[in-house]
This record gives C-alpha cells, structure tokens and sequence, in this order.
C-alpha cells in the first residue's frame, strides 16, 4: 500500500467510528498531534494540583479539607491516566516531564493564576472542572484508544469535582457578607481565565479542522465555549453574582449567552509563559521531581539487588 | 467518671490521627513520583478519615462538635503526640514517621476491636482494614529506602534517629487511663508498647537500620507541645475562624 | 535521563460477572510495588474485586491490522518449553467496549504460538487487537489481601457526586426566579 492509500484507509477507518489502536499505521501528523495534546492535558492536571493544593491545610472544615484533598489527588491520577495514554504513542513519561520542566512543554494557562482565597475553591472546583468535563466529554470519543479509554474514566471520576465546588458557591452567594464579597471577588478573577481555557477563536486555531477530520475533536473551541457560558452564567446570575463582562447578554434569536471579547493578549502572554503563577508552578514541580530524585534512584537499586526476591 | 476518661482517650487518638493526616496532605502534589503522590494522599485521607470516626464518638460522649474542636482550639487543648506535628521533612522522615505510627495503630487496633465499648470495637474494626493496608505500604517502603542506596540509607537512619523518641509519647498513658485498662475499653499501653517494640525492631533492622541507644527524655505531657503546632494551627485554622463558628462552609 | 521505573499494565475485575480488563499502567520498581501502585491510582472507586500487573515487556501484542502481515509467524521460535497464556482481545468501539479484556488461555510455547492457538480457538469476529501474556508473567494480588485493598474504597462517599445534591437547590432557586418574573 502506499502511504496515500493507507491514509485513505485510516480516514475511513475514522469515518466508520473504529478506534485508532496503538500499533495501527497512523499518520506521523495524528501522533504528533496526540503526542502534543494528551501530554499538554497530562501536565494540566498535575500543573491544576498546585492551586488547590495549597489550600489542603486551610480548609475550614474537616468534610471540606477531605473532599480538597481527594479532588487535588484524582487530578494526579487523571494526569497519570493521560500519560499512560501518550506512552502508548511512544512517547516516554521522562521526556515529557522533561518538556514540562524545561518549559517547552505547554499546559492550561488557568493554572497560572493564583488562587488567593478559600471562595477560589468553589469557583476552580465549578468552573474550571465544569469547563474542563466539557472538552472531557467530548473527547471520550476521540478516535485514539488509548486517549478515549483515559477520558471515560476521567468523566465518571470529574462530576464531584464540579459538584462540590457548586455546592460551595451556592453556599457563600447565600452566606454572611464576607462570604458573599469573597465569592464574588473569585469569580471576577476566573471567569475570564476560564473562558480562555477553550482556547483561542476557531479563526487562529490552525489545528483544528484536521483534528476534527482525524476524529480526535468532535466540536470547536467556540463551539465548546459557547456551550460553558450558556450553561454557567445564567446558573451564576440565579445566586444573585454578577459576571463581570459587561457586554454579557442573551441573544433570542440564537438562544446563546453573547460574550464580550477575551483578551486576546493577556491569553498568549500567559500561555507564552509571563502569567502571574508560571514561575511558581514551574518552580514547585521542579523541586518535586529534583528532591524525589534520590528516591526514584533508591528503590531503582533496591530493585535491581534484590530482583526476584520479592 | 470513667466516661470522662473515655473521652480524654479518644480524643488524643483522633487528635493523632488528624494532625498526622494533615501533616501528609502538605505532599499532595510534591511527592517524588506520580504513583506514590496519589498513594500517600489516600493514607492521609484515610487518617483523617478515622479522626472523623473518632471525633464523632468524641462528640457523642461530650456534645462537643468535630468542626469546633478542630477549629477552635489553641495549641494547648491539643491532645496529639508532639510526634505527629512535627514539619513533613523530606521524604525519607515522612515515610519513617508514617511507619512507626502504622505499627503502633496495628498493633493498638488488634487489640481495639476487642473493646467491651461497642462504638469503639465498631470503629476500630472498620479502621483496623485501612490500616493493615498502610501498613504494609509504608513497610514495603522503609524497606526499600534502607537498603536502596547509600544515600537514602542515610536519610532514613538520620530520620529513624529523630523520630524514634518521639515516638514513644504513644505509650505515655494519660491520666486515669488505667480505669479504662481495668474495664477493657482500651488495651494496656505497656503491652502495645512491647509489641511495637518488637516489630519495629525486626522490621527496621531488616531494613539495615540502627534502632537509637540513646533515648531523649520522652515528652510526656500531651498538653505539651512544639511551636510547629502553633505554626499549623495558624494556618490550619485561618479561614475557619474568619468567620464565628456556626457560619455554614 | 531521569528514571520513572518500570511500566507495569494493570488489570481489574469490577464483577464476579466480568472478565478481568485493562485499566491503564503504572510505574513502579518492582512487582509488589507495582501492585500496591495499580490499587492507589485505580482503587480510589468502589469498582474492584481482584487486580493484576504485568511488566508492560512481557506482553505480546498485535491490532487486527497488523495482523494482516504475516510477517509475526515467521518470528516463531519454539525453542521454551510449553506454558500456559492468557489471551486478551478488544472487542468493540463503543466508549463501554473499547477495553482489553481476558477472554480465555492457551498453552504454548512461544508468544506467537500462543496468538496462533488463540486465533483459532477464540471468536474473532469483532476483535480488534489481541493481547498474549505468559501466565507466570502476571502479578495478582492475594485473596486474603483482598479486604484491605479493596473494601475502603466502599466507604469513600466524598468521591461520589451524590453526596453533593446541588441540583434541588438550583431548581428551587429558578423556580422562584420563575414565579417573580410571572
Ligand atoms: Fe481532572
Ligand atoms: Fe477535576
Ligand atoms: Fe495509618
């Protein structure tokens, strides 16, 4: 076969709804792209520990600091589900955190941002879960096994995170006045973040029509966020919050909640690494990986002394 | 009033629990690999799952509230082992610290769930699960870092070192604990110290480790303790007391 | 480079009903860790009743397109002695069908025989990718070790979404909205 029947046949393999399986010949572009896009997922996840982490010890209740701590912890294993589905690309776990860790690899500019109050752990666990459930769900039926398989489980395991920081907002929209000022002090500071979180306009995202045509994405950035603002802010503004975008407006005629325009240029000085948080969140990780260096070495040696004895 | 010691018993065991718990959150996300990130978050959530139990059972037998006794209360009515508060370290004091608190909670808990009180029997079973699971995770590990290389060798011997007095304030009985000794609530803590004793012993030299001769005085007031709890409760406590207790979180 | 230990694949159970299926990976330093590893990351839901890891090396495996080349046959070389394999298949698309699942074992004395054996004794309509695994190849864990790994996970009720009910209170919330608005 030559490689332009072969990319036929992948295409149409896409076409029938069949999974792309590691092993499968598949265009070095689709692995690239994947290779890219899961690994930029994975370090997401275990980059979003940080923010929220940090508040594991403040937590003002015993059933709130157990529940913080089991969503930071299953954000590790979602990136650890994620980077077992980028190895099965060939890539390697090392030189992914190698990419984070240098800088040259990306992941979600929200996680930039500081988190500076305890209310910022309703308004992440609602909408920069709820924002990321819906790329999640999406994407549990890309075309790529691996990746797709990762994403089911991610889904099932996402709902509390949502859940719990919905629960949360209700509570302080409703609550003492510090409370209510601390809540809406949150969401002025991620709304927008957060809507960056889909990425830039469909217009500047050159990736995208063919990762539709290979079936790894099913909707557009705009499409998705369009979906997250017409669910979350008619739900914010019921609390009695105010969004802050003052060009905000329901649109009859489509049925949609009408934005106003992101800032573009705040978007890609974050992503290009001049956020508030990229030097902190880099430096945290790096200090995890270096000071648990000895340790990876130590049970590396353990294991090749005692091999076999259990 | 044997119910009053009960009481007093109790919650210096979930004091335990709960600091240990919170110390071993402050990894979440700063372990020194992916996997071990996600398994040590699930023995911390599991000790602070049991100082819930605990403090429920607190709250039955005082009325006091498990929220309000966490979040407002100074150092000094903290009833935990200077032990647990003690700052994370790195990871070779962590794990040791972990261990001899898994032996000491395995061999109390066999004992527990024998209790004539039967919430007590009742939570200690439940418990006791977790715990033969913690400990042969943490067993596993001090095993592996003892004789892994020269290097974490040392830092686990430097870490047992620190650790190992400290340790003993588990077995400092506290005032009228004898009355629950003499009624079979509680086990006697000579006995759980001797059996502590010797599975540690086996179990670190095993490890290639050096059990301390040299014993410090043992702390052996739990009203008593370093300025790391202060520092932990400042900032355990911070959010809570922003607001007057009763307001809804 | 930095090490990150071994891949180990990692298999679960969910139901007495249910063959044993592919979860994902962990890495780990040994076997026993490895174990310990595929129950931190994989047990923090109440959905386990027996797992298994295999060092990811240890694993034979071909996608139907790639059996389309014959070329694995000739790689045959019955030189070991015969042992028992387990075969795994993938036997659907659908997000509840797309994992690796045990399907049965055969004995061989290579991996390629044993794909073979297992092409001919197994359905292969609707089969995706096969996976062959020697049997001594695989790690599981201890029936008697099966309460403390697995029970906890049952009492976890934090990680279900159930225990936050935000969805009455919304409702009651729009439904006022509704009645001041009429
Ligand atoms: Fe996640
Ligand atoms: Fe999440
Ligand atoms: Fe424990």
């Amino acid at each position: 076969m030559s490689e332009q029947e072969k990319l036929q046949e992948f295409e149409a393999r896409i076409a029938r709804g069949e999974k792309i399986e590691p092993g499968d010949w598949m265009p070095e572009e689709y692995r690239k792209q994947l290779i890219r896009m899961i690994s930029q997922h994975a370090h997401s996840e275990i980059v979003g520990m940080l923010p929220e982490g940090a508040w594991i010890t403040r937590a003002p209740t015993l059933r709130r600091k157990i529940t913080l701590l089991a969503k930071v912890q299953d954000e590790g294993g979602h990136g650890q589900y994620l980077y077992h589905a980028a190895e099965t690309l060939g890539a390697t776990r090392a030189e992914m955190i190698d990419a984070l860790l240098t800088g040259k690899a990306k992941y979600a500019s929200v996680f930039n941002y500081p988190s500076l109050t305890w209310a910022d752990m309703g308004m992440i666990g609602w909408l920069v879960d709820g924002a990321a459930i819906m790329n999640q769900t999406m994407l549990a039926h890309c075309s790529y096994g691996p990746y797709s398989r990762a994403m089911v489980r991610i889904c099932t395991e996402e709902t509390f995170h949502k859940k719990q920081g919905m629960e949360q907002v209700i509570k302080y929209a409703r609550g003492t006045p510090p409370q209510k000022a601390m809540v809406q002090d949150a969401l002025n500071r991620w709304w927008w973040p957060v809507l960056m979180m889909f990425g830039p306009h469909d217009s500047n995202s050159p990736n995208s029509a063919q990762l539709i045509r290979w079936g790894v994405k099913t909707k557009t950035n705009d499409e998705l966020r369009q979906e997250f603002i017409n669910k979350t802010a008619p739900d914010l503004q019921l609390l009695g919050l105010k969004i802050p975008d003052p060009a905000l407006h329901y649109d009859e005629a489509s049925d949609n909640w009408i934005s106003g325009e992101i800032d573009w240029d705040e978007f890609w000085r974050v992503v290009k690494g001049d956020g508030p948080c990229n030097k902190e969140r880099l430096a945290a990780r790096r200090d995890a990986h270096e000071n648990g260096a000895w340790v990876r070495e130590a049970l590396n040696a353990y294991a090749e002394r005692f091999e076999g004895e259990g | 009033m044997p119910n009053n010691s009960l009481a007093n018993k109790i919650l210096s065991v979930a004091d335990d629990s709960f600091i240990l718990g919170h110390r071993n959150s402050e990894w979440a996300g700063h372990a020194p690999i992916l996997e071990e990130d996600i398994a040590f978050a699930n023995i911390a959530l599991d000790e602070l799952g049991h100082a819930q139990l605990w403090y429920e059972l607190y709250q039955e037998l005082t009325g006091a509230e498990p929220d309000r006794v966490i979040f407002f209360r100074s150092a000094a009515e903290w009833r935990n082992t200077q032990l647990v508060e003690l700052p994370k370290g790195d990871w070779a004091f962590s794990m040791t610290r972990q261990f001899l608190f898994d032996v000491y909670e395995n061999v109390s808990l066999e004992r527990l769930v024998h209790s004539t009180n039967p919430r007590v029997q009742e939570i200690a079973t439940k418990i006791r699960t977790e715990e033969i699971y913690h400990l042969r995770h943490t067993s596993n590990w001090v095993k592996r870092l003892g004789l892994g290389t020269d290097e974490s060798h040392a830092r686990m011997q430097r870490a047992l070192d620190e650790l190992w007095t400290y340790a003993l304030q588990l077995f400092v009985p506290l005032e009228n604990e004898r009355e629950l000794i003499a009624e079979n609530v509680v086990p006697d803590l000579g006995i759980l110290r001797d059996a502590w004793q010797e599975k540690t012993v086996t179990h670190l030299s095993a490890s290639g480790l050096q059990i301390p001769e040299n014993i410090d005085s043992v702390p052996n007031l739990r009203a008593e303790h370093t300025e790391h709890l202060a520092e932990l409760l400042q900032d355990l406590q911070q959010v809570a007391r922003s607001e007057k207790f009763g307001v809804e979180w | 480079m930095d090490s990150q230990w071994q891949i180990y694949q990692v298999f679960e159970k969910e139901r007495a009903d249910l063959p044993h299926r592919n979860a994902g990976s962990v890495h780990a330093s040994d076997a026993e860790m490895a174990l310990e590893n595929a129950r931190d990351v994989f047990v923090r839901r109440p959905n386990c009743l027996s797992l298994w890891v295999v060092p990811e090396r240890a694993i034979f495996s071909k996608t139907v397109e790639e059996l389309q080349d014959n070329a694995w046959r000739t790689e045959m070389q019955n030189t070991s002695a015969e042992e028992s394999y387990l075969v795994f298949q993938k036997q659907g698309q659908t997000a509840r069908e797309t994992f690796v699942v045990h399907v049965g074992d055969v004995a061989a004395n290579s991996p390629q025989q044993a794909l073979e054996r297992a092409l001919e004794t197994f359905d292969d309509k609707n089969v995706f990718v096969w996976w062959i695994v020697p049997e001594r190849a695989i790690i599981k864990n201890e029936a008697s070790d099966a309460p403390s790994m697995f029970e906890p996970a049952h009492w976890k009720k934090y990680r279900n979404h159930l225990s936050y009910p935000v969805e009455p209170i919304m409702r009651e919330l729009k439904s006022a909205q509704e009645m001041l608005e009429e």
